[in-house]
This record gives C-alpha cells, sequence and structure tokens, in this order.
C-alpha cells in the first residue's frame, strides 16, 4: 500500500463524509417511514383512535360543555366540547406515535440493528437526528390523520391553517420523540408499550388541559374555586399543555394562554429534549 | 510465549493491534494486547466465553474505546479516525442486525447509503453479492421470512457492500447445520480470493479453526498463543486417552491415579493426557482389563485449547436481555 493511496483517500475525505451523511440520514429516515407504513397495528391505531375521541367521547361530551356558573363565577368557553379538544387529538395522536417511534429506538438496540448503524461510518449525532427525523415524520403523519376529522369536529380549516399547523405539529412530533428516546434509553427490561402509554402518554396527555379547559381569563383564585389546587399546578407545569394551547390557537383560534408561549415551549422542547438525547447517546 | 515474528514492511498489513487494553471497573478485560494480521489472511481467534474475544472484536469494529493501546484497520485508526476505519471494515454479528421488516434489497440498499456507497456502485454491489450468497431469488422478500442460515448469508453480503477490506465475523457459524455451515465457508473463501479480503473470525467450531491461517488463543484477556494450527498443535497439542472405565471402583482408581492427567470426565468418559513415550504402554498393561473402552487421538487444537487454557469451549448460559428478547420474538406489539 503505497502513501499516495492515502493521501488521495484524505482528500476526498470530505466528500466522502457528506456522502455519508446525506444518504445515511435519507436511509435513517426511510426505514423509519418503510416501517410505520408496513404496521397495520400502529395505522389502525393512528386511525381509530381520533375517531374515537372525536366521534364518541367528543360528540357524547359535546352537549354538557356549556358555559357553567360556579357561584360568582361565569365558565366560559366559546368554542363547542367537539371543537374544543379536536386540536388535541391532533396533540394525542402525535404524542402516541413519537413514544412509538421511540420504543422502536428499544427493539433496534435488543435485535441489534442498532449496532449495524454505529458500525458505519455515520457520525453518532447524524444517526440520533435521523432517527428522530423519521419519527417525527410518521408522528406529523398520524397527526394529519387525526385533521382529517375536521368536518366532524366542526372545525373549518383554511390551506393557511394547515401549513402553518404541520409546521407545529413537526416541533411538537420532533420533541416528543426525542423525549421518548430519553425514556428509551433508560429502560432496560421491556416487555411492553402498554407500560408507556399508561405510564408517559396519559398522564402527559389528560393534565395537558387536553379534555377540560383552564380559563386563562379567570385569575388564579377563581381556577381554584373550579379545580383543586394540585391540578392546576401540574397542568401548568407540563409543557404539552403550551403545545396543545398552540395547535388549538392554530386550529380554532382559541388560545388559553399568550398565543406566544406555545410555539416558544415547542422549539424549546425540540432543542432541548434533542439535546439531551444526543448528550446520552454519544456517552453510551 | 513467542510469537511469530512481525511481518516485513513490505507486506500488506490488514490488522494491527498494539497493546490494546480495556477494565470494566477491576476486572482486565483485555491486557496489553498486540499481534498483527496480514492482508488476506484468514485468522481466528480462539478461546472461552469471558476471554475478551468480543471485547477485543468490539474495540477493532470501533463501537468500544480501549482504556490504552491503539488498533488500525487498513492503516485507519480506530480511536483517531474511527469513521475512516468503518469504512474499511465489514462486521457479521453473532446475534442478527438486520431489520425484519425490509426487503432483503432494502437491507442491503440501507446499508450501502450508509456508508455512502455512490448509487450505481451501490446497485452493482448489492446484485453481486446476493448472487454470491444465492439469494437473488429471494431479493423483494421480507427478512423475516427467512431461515437463520439465509439471514447469515444475507449478512455476509451486507458487510461487503461498501470496499471493506477486513470482515470481521463473530461466531458466523453458530447455531447452523452442519450444510449451512459448510455453504457459509464455502462464500468465505470464495469471497476472500475476489476481494483480497482479510478474515478475522471467532468460532466454537474448532474444526472450523483448522483451516486459518493462524490462530490466536485468547484467555483472561491475555494473547495465550499465536501461530498456525499445525504449530500450536505440535507444541502445545497433547496426545489423549479417552478412556470408559469398567466400573466405579476403577474410575475412582484412575481419578486418584492420574489427578494430574485427567483433563475431563464427561458422560462416564476420561480424557486422560499422553504423559511420556511408554505412557500407554504402561496404562494398558495395568488397567487394559478394566476398562469397557479406550481410543487414542492425535494432538488436536481442541488439546491445544484445553492445556493453554485449562479449559474446554463452551457455552455460556442465558444474559439479561432475555425477557425482552422474548417479548419480542413472541411478536411483541411494534416491534419488527
Amino acid at each position: 500500500m503505497s502513501v499516495s493511496t492515502v493521501e488521495d483517500q484524505d482528500e476526498s475525505e470530505s466528500a466522502a463524509l457528506l456522502r455519508v451523511i446525506v444518504g445515511g440520514v435519507y436511509a435513517i429516515w426511510l426505514r423509519e417511514v418503510k416501517r410505520a407504513l408496513r404496521d397495520r397495528g400502529q395505522l389502525f391505531g393512528g386511525f381509530s383512535r381520533p375517531i374515537l375521541w372525536v366521534i364518541i367521547m367528543g360528540v357524547g361530551l359535546n352537549p354538557y360543555f356549556r358555559g357553567e356558573v360556579y357561584g360568582e363565577v361565569r365558565f366560559v368557553v366559546p368554542y363547542t366540547y367537539l371543537q374544543f379538544i379536536f386540536p388535541a387529538v391532533i396533540a394525542l395522536n402525535i404524542l402516541y406515535t413519537s413514544v412509538q417511534a421511540a420504543v422502536s429506538v428499544i427493539w433496534d438496540r435488543e435485535f441489534g440493528f442498532l449496532r449495524e448503524v454505529l458500525v458505519s461510518p455515520m457520525p453518532r449525532p447524524m444517526i440520533l437526528f435521523a432517527k428522530v427525523l423519521g419519527g417525527a415524520t410518521v408522528a406529523m403523519f398520524h397527526g394529519s390523520m387525526a385533521i382529517l376529522l375536521s368536518y366532524f369536529a366542526d372545525v373549518p380549516i383554511s390551506t393557511g391553517d394547515i401549513l402553518s399547523g404541520l409546521g407545529l405539529m413537526f416541533l411538537m412530533a420532533f420533541g416528543l420523540t426525542s423525549l421518548g428516546v430519553i425514556i428509551a434509553n433508560r429502560i432496560r427490561s421491556f416487555e411492553g408499550f402498554g407500560v408507556f402509554s399508561n405510564a408517559v402518554i396519559l398522564p402527559l396527555y389528560f393534565t395537558s388541559s387536553s379534555v377540560f379547559p383552564l380559563d386563562p381569563a379567570l385569575t388564579a383564585a377563581q381556577t381554584r374555586v373550579v379545580y383543586p389546587d394540585w391540578l392546576v399546578r401540574v397542568v401548568e407545569l407540563n409543557p404539552l399543555t403550551y403545545a396543545v394551547d398552540a395547535l388549538r390557537g392554530n386550529f380554532i383560534h382559541f388560545y388559553q394562554f399568550d398565543p406566544r408561549i406555545g410555539p416558544l415551549v415547542l422549539l424549546a422542547m425540540a432543542v432541548g429534549f434533542f439535546t439531551i438525547a444526543l448528550i446520552e447517546f454519544r456517552r453510551n | 510465549m513467542a510469537l511469530e515474528g512481525t511481518t516485513s514492511p513490505m507486506q500488506a498489513i490488514g490488522v494491527e493491534v498494539a497493546g490494546l487494553t480495556k477494565r470494566y471497573g477491576s476486572v482486565l478485560a483485555l491486557d496489553h494486547v498486540s499481534f498483527d494480521v496480514k492482508a488476506g489472511e484468514l485468522f481466528a481467534l480462539l478461546g472461552p466465553n469471558g476471554a475478551g474475544k468480543t471485547t477485543l472484536l468490539h474495540i477493532l469494529c470501533t463501537i468500544l474505546s480501549p482504556d490504552e493501546g491503539t488498533a488500525r484497520i487498513a492503516g485507519a485508526d480506530v480511536v483517531r479516525n474511527p469513521l475512516r476505519a468503518r469504512r474499511r471494515l465489514g462486521v457479521v454479528f453473532q446475534e442478527p442486525s438486520l431489520d425484519d421488516r425490509l426487503t432483503l434489497y432494502e437491507n442491503l440498499e440501507f446499508h450501502g447509503l450508509v456508508y455512502g456507497v455512490p448509487a450505481a456502485l451501490r446497485r452493482q454491489r448489492i446484485d453481486e453479492m446476493l448472487a454470491v450468497v444465492e439469494l437473488s431469488e429471494w431479493r423483494d422478500r421480507l427478512v423475516r421470512t427467512l431461515s437463520v442460515g439465509m439471514k447469515r448469508r444475507l449478512e455476509i453480503a451486507r458487510a461487503l457492500v461498501h470496499d471493506s477490506r477486513v470482515l470481521f465475523l463473530d461466531e458466523p457459524t453458530v447455531g447452523l447445520d452442519a450444510q449451512s455451515r459448510a455453504r457459509i465457508w464455502r462464500y468465505l473463501h470464495q469471497l476472500r480470493l475476489q476481494r483480497q479480503l482479510t478474515l478475522i473470525v471467532t468460532t466454537h467450531y474448532i474444526e472450523e479453526v483448522e483451516q486459518a491461517d493462524r490462530v490466536a488463543v485468547i484467555d483472561g484477556g491475555k494473547l495465550l498463543a499465536l501461530d498456525s494450527p499445525g504449530s500450536l498443535k505440535l507444541a502445545h497439542g497433547h496426545e489423549v486417552l479417552e478412556v470408559t472405565p469398567l466400573d466405579g471402583a476403577v474410575e475412582n482408581e484412575l481419578l486418584e491415579k492420574f489427578a494430574m492427567n485427567i483433563v475431563r470426565t464427561q458422560d462416564g468418559v476420561m480424557t486422560i493426557r499422553v504423559d511420556g513415550p511408554d505412557f500407554v504402554e504402561n496404562f494398558l498393561a495395568r488397567y487394559g482389563s478394566r476398562i469397557r473402552s479406550m481410543s487414542r487421538k492425535e494432538p488436536s487444537l481442541e488439546s491445544v485449547f484445553l492445556s493453554l487454557t485449562g479449559r474446554t469451549i463452551r457455552d455460556q448460559g442465558s444474559t439479561a436481555r432475555d425477557r425482552t428478547l422474548a417479548f419480542g420474538k413472541q411478536g411483541g406489539e411494534h416491534t419488527r
């Protein structure tokens, strides 16, 4: 092996690295998407979940969601219950699918596919980025399936709403997939998705002001007349509350909080969770 | 232990390992291991479970970093330039690392993309490699429909879709029937000639080690011996007697008398190391009428292994991940 060969390779090193990164990110992303489209169970869930929430629960509770008077306080949300939970159902679909994508991290690890990628010339951060990107794409797609129900929820949606909504949904999916990866990294023995569903998804979802409003028009004291202290606290601390609020603002133009908070929280979640996931991924 | 002399500078080196050391806490998994593998060589790593083989392999594959020492794959340093080293090495892990839900072609395409193989070359390589391992007709089937042996063949094909010059195979034939094993070795020999590959193989099957150019025996993180199978047998091999005693009394007597020579007792058969020129004659004179059977075995690599490590090559028990794996294999949800 002459010395010149080695030098030639040095020259093309950056070109080769670029080809590896572009091809690799595409390959990992494509794998996630293909696997998701071939998983009938997941597709079915992505479709049936919003139907259950909107058409059964939403329609069922719709008549009971009215302005109510609690003592001196009049509780007003100028929307029907169906309209109110519709954006939250989009968020729920994204939440489920993101976490499912993260669960595939566990299987990749346990069944060895992760090694195939780890011994490849892909730089580690790019592996994780592509994986999260793929998971987020699928989650966004599942979120879009919920949008299809907008007619039943009586939510008129413009093209502009859909485009800005997709942007928010992508940020949300990216952040939640990263969060899922962080959790997956801590799981050593895994026996089912149910654990995730009960321990992560549903608590986050129910405390995100998704199925009941915390009316910000009320003072803190007034809100606490309606709800117990601790619940208000939990809802306010849950970052998903602001993510759901952003979606709600986008699709039904009703914000419970300052409209600037939602997108900021979504961005912070995406960047923050991905950074943590990345630090952990490099350490292992 | 005198190791074989270093290769001359003119000769291309496939893998260079110098002073590799790895500790897990207070356990020394690798203890200053050094050796060179010539380009194009078939090199076998032999050692019981926990000997440090896997640690060594993982360091060479750049998924583990050593505490001390260096290793180079076709000239690329695995610590300082892992990305370059990875482009030159192919790995077939013991446990399959294929994506079951993708087709054969998609698995290979994935590999080609991740290794940055240009499109035209990628397609050509994939077709070529599928043909070599005789899986061309299956290219659009999902991997989950393949047998274990076919998966192994696909993994070998995959490791060669990029320009790998050194191919690591961790137990490539474990769990396969004799026919599949022979087939895999046929492909490996063919590819070795076609691509001037350096092959580094770990295996439990002694007869597979026989065909290696050189064998490294590793135990307790140390390199115990490194030589051709023939020389190893000359230097460390022993002739052994496999004796079945007539009854328990004889067995006890033998156990007492040859305590130093008995290598193992398994299923009523005692393996006794032949010690000195008159050993067999004396043994027969004394016990000839009190044994059921006796056979005399030429020095084998197994006896080399026994005398170097004091252990037989055996499989280890299950791991902590078994529950998760079992769940997944039953078709755990949203998994494969």
